[in-house]
């Protein structure tokens, strides 16, 4: 059997492969689908973006009630990273591969986000953690210079005790982000991003 | 383009063109319910990119391409199972044969055997194999990957030599 013969035998396929389809059901199940998809994505940045906004808007509503201008502080570096990923989401929505884009095309996209998404994770440090831990620091140091002398405490030793609690807390806290965030990248995106790269070289 | 218009095409394109995107799925995964969940993935996309088809392409051209795509993604992100939805595709990939088609039954079996070879290809190459047997063109072929028609000819002589090697006893003048 030659090449030639085996194309026929595999277009002659279509004469033992009987698909039975039921069209209705299928646009049924693709329209749930597309909604699904759709609201998924809505949730996930709902998530991420509304739950900073919403953590501003209560950093403000502090600040406002207790007259602590350090949780105005906190309430900014809340609205710096919700505006950082909206305009990032927004920006990354742009360079969606089209479905119907050529295999290299997709794959270059793909590639392009990944590569994004690694950068994104690594330098989270500078665009999320850094200022939050600015916005709390400030916050926390504001609260202990406000803190009245308590029983045998004198203000200063009952400042002292806050701020290296807060700073034991938020450092395990923001140590622990920056871990996970890593791991995804060493677990998740590094192998996506060789796989990219390997089926790109693969065209090439 | 009216969703009337759409669903339409959608319909047309889904009896025309199901065989095209069971081959697709199939060359990508020998387990039926990945299949399934592939499958559908493809028609989602297919629907989707559905307001984008200007005509420009051949149906199958873009279909092939919408399948590839969705196939390489596919297989990156962890896969999932879908619980419960209904089945609205059925097939049978083995009727019951007449007398008069003895033949058939040794055609299956190759194809069989090649879809077990293609699935041992490296992923641009299955892709490739899938539509050289198809019969598309290099021009199509190129169109499909983005990639130029000399690359193309080059890519086939290899996978030829690779699909030869996994179906010897099948063919040997591959």
């Amino acid at each position: 059997m030659n090449f030639e013969d085996l194309q026929k035998t595999w277009q002659s396929q279509d004469a033992f492969v009987k698909a039975t389809i039921n069209a209705d059901l299928v646009l049924q199940e693709v329209r749930r689908n597309q909604r699904q998809f759709g609201a998924t994505i809505f949730w996930r940045d709902v998530r991420e973006v509304g739950v900073a906004f919403l953590m501003t808007a209560c950093f403000i509503y502090v600040a406002v009630k207790t007259h602590q201008w350090g949780a105005g502080a906190t309430a900014l570096a809340c609205f710096w990273v919700g505006v950082f990923m909206l305009v990032d989401r927004r920006l990354q929505h742009r360079q969606r591969p089209n479905a119907n884009a050529s295999l290299r095309a997709c794959i270059e996209i793909s590639l392009f986000q990944v590569n994004h998404q690694i950068r994104l994770l690594k330098n989270i440090f500078w665009w999320y953690l850094l200022p939050l831990a600015i916005g709390v620091g400030v916050w926390i140091i504001n609260v202990s210079w406000e803190i009245p002398p308590q029983g045998r405490l004198s203000r200063v030793e009952l400042a002292g005790l806050l701020l290296g609690s807060s700073v034991i807390i938020c450092g395990l806290t923001f140590w622990l982000v920056f871990w996970l965030n890593q791991f995804a990248v060493r677990n998740d995106l590094e192998p996506r991003r060789k796989e990219l790269e390997t089926l790109l070289a693969s065209l090439k | 383009m009216t969703a009337l218009e759409q669903e339409t095409i959608f319909r047309r394109w889904l009896e025309a063109h199901v065989g095209l995107v069971l081959k697709v799925v199939r060359g990508c995964t020998a387990v039926t319910q990945d299949q399934d969940d592939l499958f559908q993935d493809v028609l989602l996309n297919v629907w989707s990119s559905i307001p984008a088809f200007r005509g420009e392409a051949k149906e199958t051209t873009w279909i092939y391409r919408v399948a590839f795509n969705t196939a390489l993604a596919w297989r990156r992100v962890e896969r999932r199972r879908r619980q419960g939805h209904e089945t609205y595709v059925k097939f049978d990939v083995s009727p019951k044969l007449q007398p008069s088609h003895l033949d058939l039954q040794s055609e299956q079996e190759i194809v069989t055997q090649l879809y077990a070879a293609i699935r041992q290809l490296p992923k641009v190459d299955a892709s490739l194999a899938l539509m050289h047997l198809d019969g598309l063109s290099y021009s199509e072929m190129a169109d499909v990957l983005g990639i130029s028609e000399n690359y193309i000819g080059v890519k086939l002589n290899r996978i030829r030599k690779q699909l030869a090697e996994q179906l010897k006893g099948v063919s040997n003048e591959l």
